[in-house]
């Protein structure tokens, strides 16, 4: 998963880079209006937290301009103006949720969660496949109920991989998603990942769909057979 | 009307004119008037005088004759004031002719009293008639032309003094009523011209209670040229009132906003550190988020006690705090089924109307669980009311609701009954606030879709 944060306050900013790159999350992030609104524009994330007050171009502004260019990710904006006219004002621009300062970071944490579980059609903080699962709240995965040791790449690309599970990931949309713009993003990291993950969890959960991508999937058959 | 007013000034100065003027101008008409009346009552006893002499003296004998009386009846009625004596001088044995009224009386000649002559030779003198009457007589001495070496003969006529002071004293008496009523018109009309000339005054008294009391912003109405500049030299002085209050409440937000953002550096970078240090820090960066949040309200409600008696729709507010709430809720799936009907009206300040429902609905929407309820209407619609009339807010859940216990302990300032669900705990004590502020109610209650209602009664229509 991969966040945009746009904050002008240094130290700030880099208490939010800290704690979602913690969270198993690839982060960039600009402490401009402009240099936020160009990010925003040209890479896909999966959650933006955009502060309203900006240097050069005022948050509203930023994100009623990417909506106007059909950009939908979700998009929670920090603030200082905590009156419900800033709020609806906020979110009339189209933004997603609404977080005061001063916040707690782990309230933050929560509604950026929030926010990939609701964007990927999940609606508990757990994400189940098979025998595989995914504590989005603890940054944890376990195997048959034994936790898996993982590095954060490792982890990163398997919670991606579970939020859209069932569905083809191509290798791009990885590379996309999984790595903030400063990464060096040689393709051939995503097959040695794969492969590692596949040590780790059951080898055929994770599909290869050739010319695709990958697809991560609960092995059918023993789950018809517990059914039937 | 007190002693130091401008209506005092003005009435003071203006009446003791009029009690000095009128008097004065009753005095001077009154002396024209009486030296009139004397010289139109000297004419006429001269002319009387003259044409006596030229009958008794002129008619053609040699012995004055009594003259046939066509001039004043009274000379025939005894001592009636009027009276005429024809009497030959130098020789005081000599041919005596007087009047019927003078009967055997005799006027005393002026002549004999060396009483000076006048111009036209006659003799005037003031004295008492046959029964003590004062008179007023003219002695004319003329001599028979008729006769060679004729003796001089003094013609007196006498007429009554009284009748001229009684013509004196009506007129007076007139004169003092016509005055004394003149006196009070002009009075009267002086306060009217006070009254109405100050009318523009109490137009300012009353525009300025109208802006105190929030009602107006500045000083309305176009007003007399002379007030014209003090009109406008207070609408400055209000408007830059109001700048420097609206100014230092600016800069208390923005003291609070940017204080914000340091708070929220700190207590991230303080949670991160266990040391005793850190969570010192921690604690105490919480308090003082809660106090800028305390002192950032307070300052937002004090701005505010000046302008009750504003309007803000209500429809207007709810429907854009609807679509937010439903938003920020959304993964909850929460549905906030409203029913206002168009046209009320808050009699208030928008963003208080805004914290109060906005801050309801997102409790309401944190605890329920599917459904919220908000109702707007306005108080005892369709019936005779007394009092200000006032709007009902009801905003309800279907979520666990509350104990009676915890219903009455909520509402206190930072108190959270549960610390489960995110929020600073602030907003029903913002509410509370708020209503008091406006002298409104706040009711919770068990509703009757299994969770809590708020009801609030605000002043409204």
């Amino acid at each position: 998963m991969r966040i945009l944060v746009v904050e002008d306050d240094k130290d700030l900013n880099r208490q939010l880079v800290s704690a979602l790159t913690d969270s198993g999350y690839a982060v960039d992030s600009a402490a401009d209006g402009e240099e936020g609104y160009f990010l925003g524009d040209t890479e896909p994330y999966d959650v933006v937290i955009l502060d309203i007050g900006l240097p050069k171009m005022d948050g509203i502004s930023v994100l009623e301009q990417w909506r106007r260019a059909n950009r939908v990710m979700p998009v929670i904006i920090l603030t200082a103006r905590d009156r419900w006219s800033d709020k609806v004002a906020g979110m009339d621009a189209g933004a997603d949720d609404y977080v005061a300062k001063p916040f707690h970071m782990e309230e933050l944490l929560a509604r950026v969660r929030a926010q990939v579980r609701r964007a990927t059609g999940h609606a508990k903080s757990e994400i189940e496949c098979g025998p595989v699962r995914l504590d989005t709240k603890a940054a944890r995965v376990t195997y048959d109920g034994q936790q898996v040791k993982l590095t954060s790449h490792e982890y990163r690309l398997l919670a991606y991989l579970m939020h859209h599970n069932g569905r083809v990931v191509s290798r791009t949309e990885l590379v996309e998603h999984l790595y903030d713009q400063d990464f060096d993003r040689d393709s051939n990291t995503i097959e040695v990942f794969i492969g590692r993950l596949r040590k780790k969890i059951p080898s055929d959960m994770i599909e290869t769909v050739r010319g695709l991508g990958y697809r991560m999937q609960a092995k059918a058959e023993p789950q018809k057979s517990d059914e039937v | 009307m007190r002693f130091n007013s401008l209506a005092f000034r003005l009435f003071a100065t203006s009446a003791a004119w009029t009690l000095f003027v009128l008097p004065l101008a009753g005095i001077i008409i009154f002396q024209l008037y009486r030296d009139d009346v004397q010289a139109s009552f000297d004419g006429r006893i001269e002319k009387l005088v003259n044409a006596i002499a030229i009958d008794s003296l002129s008619s053609g004998g040699n012995e004055p004759v009594a003259p046939v009386n066509r001039y004043e009846p009274l000379f025939e009625e005894t001592h009636a004031g009027w009276y005429w004596q024809i009497r030959p001088l130098d020789d005081v044995t000599g041919n005596r002719l007087v009047s019927a009224s003078l009967a055997t009386a005799t006027l005393p000649s002026p002549l004999e009293e060396k009483v000076a002559p006048d111009a036209n030779g006659a003799r005037w003198l003031n004295t008492t008639g046959p029964v003590g009457e004062p008179i007023r007589m003219v002695e004319v001495v003329d001599t028979n032309n008729h006769v060679e070496n004729a003796g001089r003969y003094s013609v007196i006529v006498a007429g009554p003094v009284d009748w001229l002071e009684s013509r004196n004293a009506n007129f007076l008496t007139r004169l003092a009523i016509a005055l004394a009523l003149s006196g009070l018109g002009l009075l009267a009309v002086t306060l009217f011209q006070i009254r109405f000339g100050l009318l523009p005054l109490r137009a300012i008294e009353r525009g300025l209670s109208d802006v105190r009391s929030g009602k107006a912003s500045k000083l309305e109405g176009e007003l007399p040229t002379e007030i014209e500049p003090l009109q406008s030299e207070l609408n400055a002085l209000l408007r830059s009132n109001q700048e420097i209050v609206e100014r230092a409440r600016t800069q208390v937000g923005n003291l609070a906003h940017a204080l914000k953002t340091p708070l929220a550096v700190i207590t991230n970078e303080a949670r991160e550190d266990k040391t005793p240090l850190g969570t010192k820090v921690a604690e105490q960066a919480t308090i003082m988020r809660d106090q800028v949040s305390h002192y950032l309200d307070r300052a937002r409600m004090a701005a505010r006690v000046s302008v009750i008696g504003r309007l803000t729709d209500v429809p207007s507010v709810v429907e854009p705090l609807r679509r937010a709430l439903e938003r920020i809720h959304r993964e909850r799936g929460v549905a906030i089924t409203v029913n206002c009907p168009a046209g009320l009206r808050f009699q208030g300040e928008r963003h208080d109307l805004e914290e109060m429902l906005g801050n309801l609905l997102d409790n309401a929407c944190k605890w329920a669980k599917s459904n919220v309820y908000l109702n707007v209407s306005k108080k005892g619609a369709g019936q005779a009311r007394t009092g200000p009339s006032r709007i009902v807010i009801t905003v309800e859940d279907d979520g666990p609701g509350l104990t009676e216990d915890q219903r009455k302990r909520i509402g206190k300032r930072g108190l959270r009954l549960d610390e489960t669900k995110p929020g600073s705990g602030l907003g029903l004590s913002i509410v509370t606030e708020l209503v008091q502020l406006y002298h409104g109610d706040f009711a919770l209650a068990q509703s009757p879709h299994g969770g809590l209602t708020v009801r609030l009664e605000l002043p409204g229509l």
